[in-house]
């Protein structure tokens, strides 16, 4: 009995000892609200096969926040953001599938772009002229009905989160950017003939 | 057999007397924390006093200089930084003999550390920016817990201890919740 008491103990007092705060988070994040800063490039609503879907940011690392530029660099040492997107083509009437296409098939102009269960982009810092940017086509090359939304790794319907790509230790910029040309459940529609 | 086993309980009594008595000789002891030592890089002695009878007093001093917790405050995955305790208490033996036994503690504790917070500054260059600002927090607890106690050769002691507390004036900056969670060497003289 005692012996098992003692185990009892020791065990209880490492499990605790290991939990002795409630105050564990997420400390070195900001949210900001900064609208278009991804655009999808203007096109009609048809492509045909073959042609591309341009996806671009081009922002300031100066950016308006409540009247005042809010210098995106220098709160987060970050030379890139990320944000995601999906783009699915219909199956049949209440099926979609996301649409792979190899990475050598991207036409990257500006950043990085990673295709897998989604496309996950980053945009480059150009010191040039301080701009964050990112050009990347993805490559449409069967017809169909397709769209494109941005709820990946998002909660939003309207709106791309961009999330600094912060050095170790320094803080990170999650920006809720809205995006126009979506519809009110968050996909931009378009078919390829 | 009758008399044999009278004269077996007569002896354990007497031992028991014993020990209590020489127990109860030694008003003082010191103990460290091993478990804290080993798990949290963080140093914990106590000091306690024995009364006659069932209560004693003390007094915890802790130091916690944890890389863990460093590298887990510059990362941002806590806010503050606990280092210094100071933690009075006062016990009440709930078994009768004084060489193992269970007791019940109520402790204070004034604790203090690093916090850190997110700002929004403008710099000379019109320029706003977000960054962190550090800061002392300082708080005081109260709290209560359990533990069993043990001596071996009558000088020694293993404790086990399992307390918690709450912080009351400053919530904002420090930890919500204090423990004092230990398995604690010690020598009673």
């Amino acid at each position: 009995m005692k012996k098992t008491l003692y185990i009892f103990s020791l065990v209880l007092a490492t499990v605790l000892s290991s939990c002795d705060t409630n105050d564990d988070g997420f400390y070195n994040n900001v949210f900001v609200d900064i609208p278009n800063l991804v655009t999808i490039e203007p096109h009609s609503t048809t492509y045909t096969v073959g042609e591309k879907l341009y996806l671009n940011a081009d922002f300031s690392r100066y950016q308006n926040e409540n009247g005042t530029p809010l210098d995106l660099f220098k709160t987060t040492k970050a030379s890139e953001f990320a944000f995601s997107y999906v783009i699915e083509k219909q199956i049949d009437a209440n099926t979609w599938e996301v649409v792979y296409v190899d990475n050598n098939l991207l036409d990257v102009v500006k950043g990085t772009a990673l295709n897998g269960s989604y496309v996950y982009g980053l945009c480059h810092l150009n010191t040039v002229d301080n701009t964050y940017e990112y050009r990347v086509g993805f490559p449409l090359s069967t017809s169909g009905t397709y769209r494109l939304s941005f709820g990946y790794n998002s909660d939003s319907n309207t709106s791309v989160e961009l999330r600094s790509e912060s050095p170790a230790t320094q803080l990170i910029l999650n920006i809720n950017s809205l995006v126009s040309g979506i519809d009110g459940s968050g996909y931009y529609h378009f078919t390829v003939n | 057999m009758k008399k044999l086993l009278s004269l077996l309980f007569l002896v354990s009594l007497f031992s028991h007397a014993q020990e209590n008595n020489s127990m109860s000789q030694k008003k003082n002891e010191f103990r460290i924390d091993v478990l804290a030592v080993v798990l949290s890089n963080k140093a914990s002695v106590s000091y306690e006093y024995f009364f006659d009878g069932y209560l004693s007093t003390g007094i915890n001093v802790n130091y916690s200089n944890s890389s863990k917790l460093n590298d887990d405050f510059e990362n941002g995955y806590r806010n503050n930084l606990p280092k210094m305790e100071l933690n009075p208490y006062i016990r009440y033996a709930l078994s009768k003999s004084r060489t193992s036994y269970y007791f019940a503690e109520a402790f204070g504790s004034y604790n203090s550390g690093d916090y850190k917070e997110i700002i929004r500054l403008v710099g000379t260059d019109g320029n706003a920016y977000y960054t962190t600002q550090k800061s002392k927090y300082s708080d005081f607890a109260l709290g209560g817990g359990l533990g069993y106690k043990m001596y071996i050769k009558n000088c020694i002691a293993l404790e086990f201890l399992v307390g918690f507390g709450s912080n009351l004036t400053n919530k904002a900056k420090s930890p919500d919740v204090i423990s004092r969670v230990g398995i604690n060497l010690g020598y009673r003289f």
